[in-house]
């Protein structure tokens, strides 16, 4: 598995593309990869199906049900507008997906495209890897607080947010891989060649820099989905009524003795989703890039 | 080494003036501002507007930045404007808790990191490996101020063991201090041990595999010498850079850990600044902690070179 | 009592001597069982915006400064006003003129004794700095009468000057002449109250202690209010800035703190079977109210307004935000003082009518747009209200959202025209004061509705300047009326406040700020 991360000489496109196919089916049989997959998908499935599986309205009240204790029709009971917490974190869930995913892809595109550019246009590099290093040296959390504070409170903002924090790492670790393929011998033969920029940044540097950009991305919506919840449970992130699972720790603290279901559930929740992304990764780090597994 | 050691140290400037840079960008994007907070909510426009005036807030944001740069360059990181002291004074007085609990809990994370990745590389592929590398991955996605929740139901109010929060000046009261700062290190350690855990096993296997544990093996050294004199050393080095790394981490983490236990560090401090609009604290709070960052990774590439000379010539 | 209005009506003849006030109210301590010595520790949730007290109204600053500043005038149990620092009130005929004669040997907590220059240079600091420096409007000159009397010539007779000059919204304490002449936050905190200022450590901790040289006011039998013979038993005070609802409770159930503020009502009910706790139910302690933005569509059409005000339930909406602690009140004072206006209202309050809010509805230019709630985290109360009044009002076909912005942010906004059509709001002051505060921020120069309307304006002009009790009762009743019909503001209900302290904890009656004098620990 390890040689398939190395360079493909520019001729074999195609082969590539049959390579990519074989690593996929490969990845499918890495043991971190299924057991990740299984749990991480029945999350997702759990989202995409809120509607249908969410037994309650997540914001339908119930002053006659507040804080109500796990029962039969609540089973992890009602929070303090007498709402099912099972609908709840099961929209949450899907809300803290879409946070990550809108993330991840605005991430990836953003890192990409800056990590390819002060990698290959020389320039560049000095001036936007400062502001980078400038974003990477607030400690990580604050600035995404600060951001969605000044941004105002809405999902949008709050994958914003987490965009603009996490994106100088991505394009750091996209520029790394750049910086080693652009002295390639073959990339100067195609230089040579007259091949146009955009035909050697497409087809040769970037399907290198893919597999350290996965594992990061895989990472990156892991990190996400606490991020989103810190962001929530400190006032910043999608506002009430919103399901949010960050919102439901953050309106059940005050009652962690009385009613800890309210707390403690979308705890879980997003243990699991977390717990599923990062075995994930891990095998994805094994089998794309051995390189990359101490970090 | 002195020529590498001034370009590290020169290499935060440029860095610093992006992160004040990218902090007046995000002041000027929030609403609202600090006179309605020093004046109450009844008070009139005219009222705020004097208030606006006496702290210059109406005037453009560039010339507000271009007072700052100015005083900065004299060492005045200027005054709050709630909490009637110096923003160096106002910083200065909360480090101690941020500073300790960052480095109790970097401190728990690397012991228990290093002793779980010992025991687990040592138990190679057996049920105790196993174990210990699902809790490392289990404790990587806990969301930590969650987990606080939970450490303070169960130790603090259940079995009393712990206070639910504040602060002990270790100056008063050594053991008040160590006790409340135990679960708050703990909650922030539990992310980061399970980094380094996984990290110190994957370097003790890969050096356990290498020729000169083999050759040490087979000259018949006793096993616990060449475990922990060659494999663990080695596999130490890389947990170095990461301290650098974990510093930011955890200086980050610990604002939302100060808030779950009610600690009054920076982190809290620049957060209320936030939220009241105190623009000089934010300011010079997002700058100071910034640097500390800034400055514990130059200290720990300079270390780094010291320790493995090789890496000097790569950079 | 920002702006008082002109009055050309005679004013009777008037000698207010409100010491014999005194007598009512005074709360009762059985002499002898006190303990002295010993620290209170009180978790309160916020730090003091400031512990100059005249510059901010801010419950949390209050919580601490009315312990060591004291005012002239300040008020009794029964929110009557009543001398504090000044001996008695003697106000002129024609309410032209008032005269304070001073207690004498009162000491600041420097050690210096207070005379008329302290008090002049403090009330005239309180004009530049004061956070309700409105009150002082009518008051055209403070003149130094003699070493221990203090004189105001008034502009305009004013009948109600008084109940706003002992407002402990941001109370006009009385500080050393020194002091005085320095800005807003400048000062050293120096007052003569039985707590003198020790440290305060933001984000921590406000440490208090007794000040050995308080002079009590022998003027009255007991303590009152915030005035009285107060007396002072414990050695030192610490009030912890806890945040956290969750941790205030588990740090007073750990011992180690002996008063908590703002308790979840949940965690309130369960602690009160616990013996080592005392809870206490501050009812009737805010209105829960939702104000109107007039200048923006939707609500600029009366119509709109009144759809709102009969879609909503009173009572769900109190029950989620208040966790179960509230009474239903359609009144704007409540039910057992001066100025209650009895059922007025009472019968659109009780429940929502559905069908009578989407006839007006139906009437109204209303086209689907957003009907935007302003709220904010920082009070549950606020945020929990905005959701259920949001839900209400989607049940008869209003786009209602909520906005929830952090304090700061929505006081910017509420001050503008634009961005907001309602605004979940607790008032808790004024209503405790009285009649002129609520009615005050639906009239003037900055009404909370953002428009005005001549009856609520002539409504509060009666109110302001009305000669006798029943004028004034009338006009109060008018301008309830005028609410229920054009909707500035709609009552959602009572609120009350949850507070607890340890079973050792004696004397403690909760108050708008606790109170340090008067209470110890057994």
């Amino acid at each position: 598995m390890s040689d398939s991360a190395a360079v493909p000489a520019p001729r074999q496109y195609r082969a590539t593309l049959r390579e990519a196919g074989r690593q996929l089916r490969g990845l499918l049989r890495h043991r971190s990869i299924r057991v990740g997959g299984v749990l991480f998908g029945s999350v997702v499935l759990v989202a995409i199906l809120a509607d249908l599986i969410a037994p309650f309205d997540p914001n339908k009240n119930d002053f006659r049900a507040m804080l109500a204790a796990p029962d039969a029709l609540h089973p992890f009971g009602t929070d303090a507008f007498g709402r099912d917490i099972l609908s709840r974190v099961i929209h949450g869930t899907r809300l803290s997906l879409l946070v990550g995913l809108l993330v991840v892809v605005a991430t990836g595109v953003l890192g990409t495209v800056i990590g390819t550019m002060t990698g290959y246009v020389r320039w560049l590099d000095g001036p936007v890897m400062r502001v980078m290093d400038g974003l990477m040296a607030f400690p990580g959390v604050l600035l995404a607080i600060a951001l969605a504070a000044a941004l105002g409170p809405s999902v949008v903002n709050a994958a914003l947010a987490l965009t603009i924090t996490f994106t100088p790492r991505t394009a750091r670790i996209v520029r790394g891989s750049v910086l080693v393929v652009r002295e390639m011998p073959y990339i100067e033969a195609a230089r040579a060649c007259g091949a146009p920029h955009r035909r050697i940044i497409l087809r040769h540097i970037l399907p290198n820099a893919l597999p350290p950009l996965i594992v990061q991305m895989t990472f990156v919506f892991s990190v996400s989905i606490l991020a989103e919840a810190v962001l929530s449970f400190m006032g910043v992130g999608p506002p009430p009524p919103t399901p949010s699972l960050g919102n439901i720790i953050a309106e059940g603290r005050a009652y962690i003795q009385e009613a800890p279901w309210v707390a403690l559930t979308p705890g879980v929740a997003i243990a699991l989703s977390v717990l599923g992304l990062n075995i994930i990764g891990d095998g994805l780090r094994d089998s794309l890039d051995p390189r990359l597994r101490n970090l | 080494m002195h020529r590498f050691i001034l370009s590290r140290l020169l290499s935060a400037i440029p860095v610093l003036f992006v992160v004040s840079l990218v902090t007046f960008l995000i002041m000027w994007l929030v609403p609202g501002d600090v006179a309605s907070q020093i004046a109450g909510p009844d008070a009139s426009a005219e009222e705020l507007a004097a208030i606006r005036d006496r702290l210059r807030l109406d005037r453009p944001m560039y010339e507000q930045a271009l007072v700052w740069y100015a005083n900065l360059f004299q060492g005045d990181l200027g005054q709050s404007y709630l909490l009637n002291r110096s923003v160096v004074d106002a910083v200065l007085e909360r480090l101690p808790v941020t500073l300790s609990l960052t480095a109790m809990s970097l401190l728990l994370a690397i012991l228990f990191g290093v002793v779980l990745g010992v025991v687990s590389a040592t138990n190679h592929n057996n049920w105790i490996d196993q174990a210990t590398m699902t809790g490392a991955l289990l404790g990587l996605s806990l969301p930590d101020f969650w987990f606080g929740l939970v450490l303070i139901f169960f130790f603090a109010v259940e079995l009393g063991w712990f206070p639910t929060g504040g602060y002990v000046p270790f100056t008063e009261d050594p053991a008040g201090w160590l006790r409340s700062m135990a679960l708050p290190a703990c909650t922030l350690a539990l992310t980061q041990m399970g980094v380094i855990a996984r990290m110190v096993r994957s370097g003790m296997l890969e050096q356990l595999g290498q020729d000169y544990v083999r050759t040490a093996k087979a000259k018949g050294l006793p096993r616990r010498l060449v475990l922990f004199k060659h494999a663990l050393r080695n596999a130490l080095i890389p947990v170095i850079t990461l301290i650098g790394v974990m510093t930011g981490i955890l200086l980050g983490g610990a604002v939302v850990i100060e808030v779950v236990y009610s600690l009054p560090g920076v982190g809290r401090l620049i957060i209320g600044a936030i939220q009241n609009r105190d623009y000089p604290i934010v300011q010079g709070g997002l700058l100071l902690t910034a640097a500390v960052f800034v400055f514990v990774n130059i200290a720990v590439d300079i270390l780094y070179t010291v320790i493995d000379p090789r890496v000097r010539n790569v950079r | 009592m920002k702006s008082c209005h002109e009055s050309r009506r005679p004013t009777p003849l008037r000698r207010l001597l409100i010491a014999a006030a005194a007598l009512a109210g005074i709360a009762a301590a059985p002499a002898g069982a006190q303990t002295e010595g010993g620290e209170l520790v009180l978790a309160q949730g916020a730090n003091p915006p400031s512990l100059d007290a005249m510059t901010s109204s801010s419950e949390s600053a209050r919580n601490i400064n009315m312990n060591i500043f004291e005012s002239l005038v300040t008020i009794d149990e029964n929110v009557n006003p009543i001398p504090m620092l000044a001996k008695s009130i003697e106000a002129s005929d024609d309410l032209m003129t008032y005269v304070f004669p001073l207690r004498e040997g009162v000491k600041f907590h420097n050690g210096d004794e207070m005379t008329a220059a302290d008090v002049k240079a403090s009330l005239e600091r309180y004009r530049e700095f004061g956070a309700t420096r409105g009150m002082l409007d009518k008051v055209a000159e403070i003149e130094i009468t003699g070493e221990y009397e203090i004189t105001f010539r008034m502009s305009e007779a004013t009948p109600t000057f008084i109940e706003g000059f002992a407002s402990p919204r941001a109370p006009a304490v009385i500080i050393p002449e020194e002091e005085a002449a320095k800005g807003a936050n400048e000062i050293e905190i120096i007052g003569t109250g039985p707590y003198r200022f020790v440290e305060f450590v933001p984000d921590s901790h406000v440490t208090l202690e007794k000040f050995a040289d308080y002079t009590a006011n022998e003027d009255f039998d007991g303590p009152t209010g915030f005035g009285g013979n107060k007396t002072a038993y414990l050695d030192k005070a610490t009030y912890r800035i806890i945040p956290e609802a969750g941790a205030r409770i588990a740090a007073l159930e750990a011992g180690e703190v002996q008063w908590a503020d703002q308790l979840p009502v949940p965690a309130a009910k369960r602690l009160m079977s616990d013996p080592e706790v005392t809870v206490f139910e501050a009812r009737q302690w805010a209105f829960l109210t939702l104000i109107m933005n007039w200048k923006l569509p939707p609500t600029d059409d009366i119509d709109f307004r009144r759809a709102v005000l009969y879609a909503i339930e009173p009572e769900e909406v109190m029950a989620i935000a208040t966790e179960g602690f509230y009474d239903l009140n359609h009144g704007w004072q409540y039910p057992d003082r001066t100025y209650n206006a009895g059922d007025i209202g009472k019968e659109i309050y009780q429940v929502a009518d559905i069908d009578k809010a989407k006839e007006f509805l139906g009437q109204s230019s209303y086209d689907g747009e957003e009907f935007q709630i302003l709220t904010d985290p920082n009070y549950g109360e606020h945020s929990r209200a905005a959701v259920v009044i949001a839900e209400q009002l989607k049940g008869i076909g209003i786009n209602a959202v909520v906005k929830q912005l952090d304090w700061a942010t929505v006081l910017k906004i509420r001050l503008t025209d634009e961005d907001w059509n309602g605004w979940t709001l607790m008032q808790g002051l004024e209503p405790f004061l009285g009649p002129y505060g609520i009615a005050a921020k639906m009239t003037g120069e900055q009404p909370h509705q953002r428009g005005t309307d001549p009856v609520l304006d002539d409504g509060y002009n009666r109110l302001i300047t009305g000669a006798t009790v029943e004028d004034r009762q009338q006009a109060f009743a008018d301008i309830q009326t005028a609410v229920y019909d054009l909707v500035p503001q709609i009552k959602i209900g009572d609120v009350g406040r949850m507070q607890a302290g340890s079973a050792r904890l004696k004397g403690f009656k909760p108050f708008r700020a606790p109170r340090l004098n008067d209470v110890w620990l057994e």
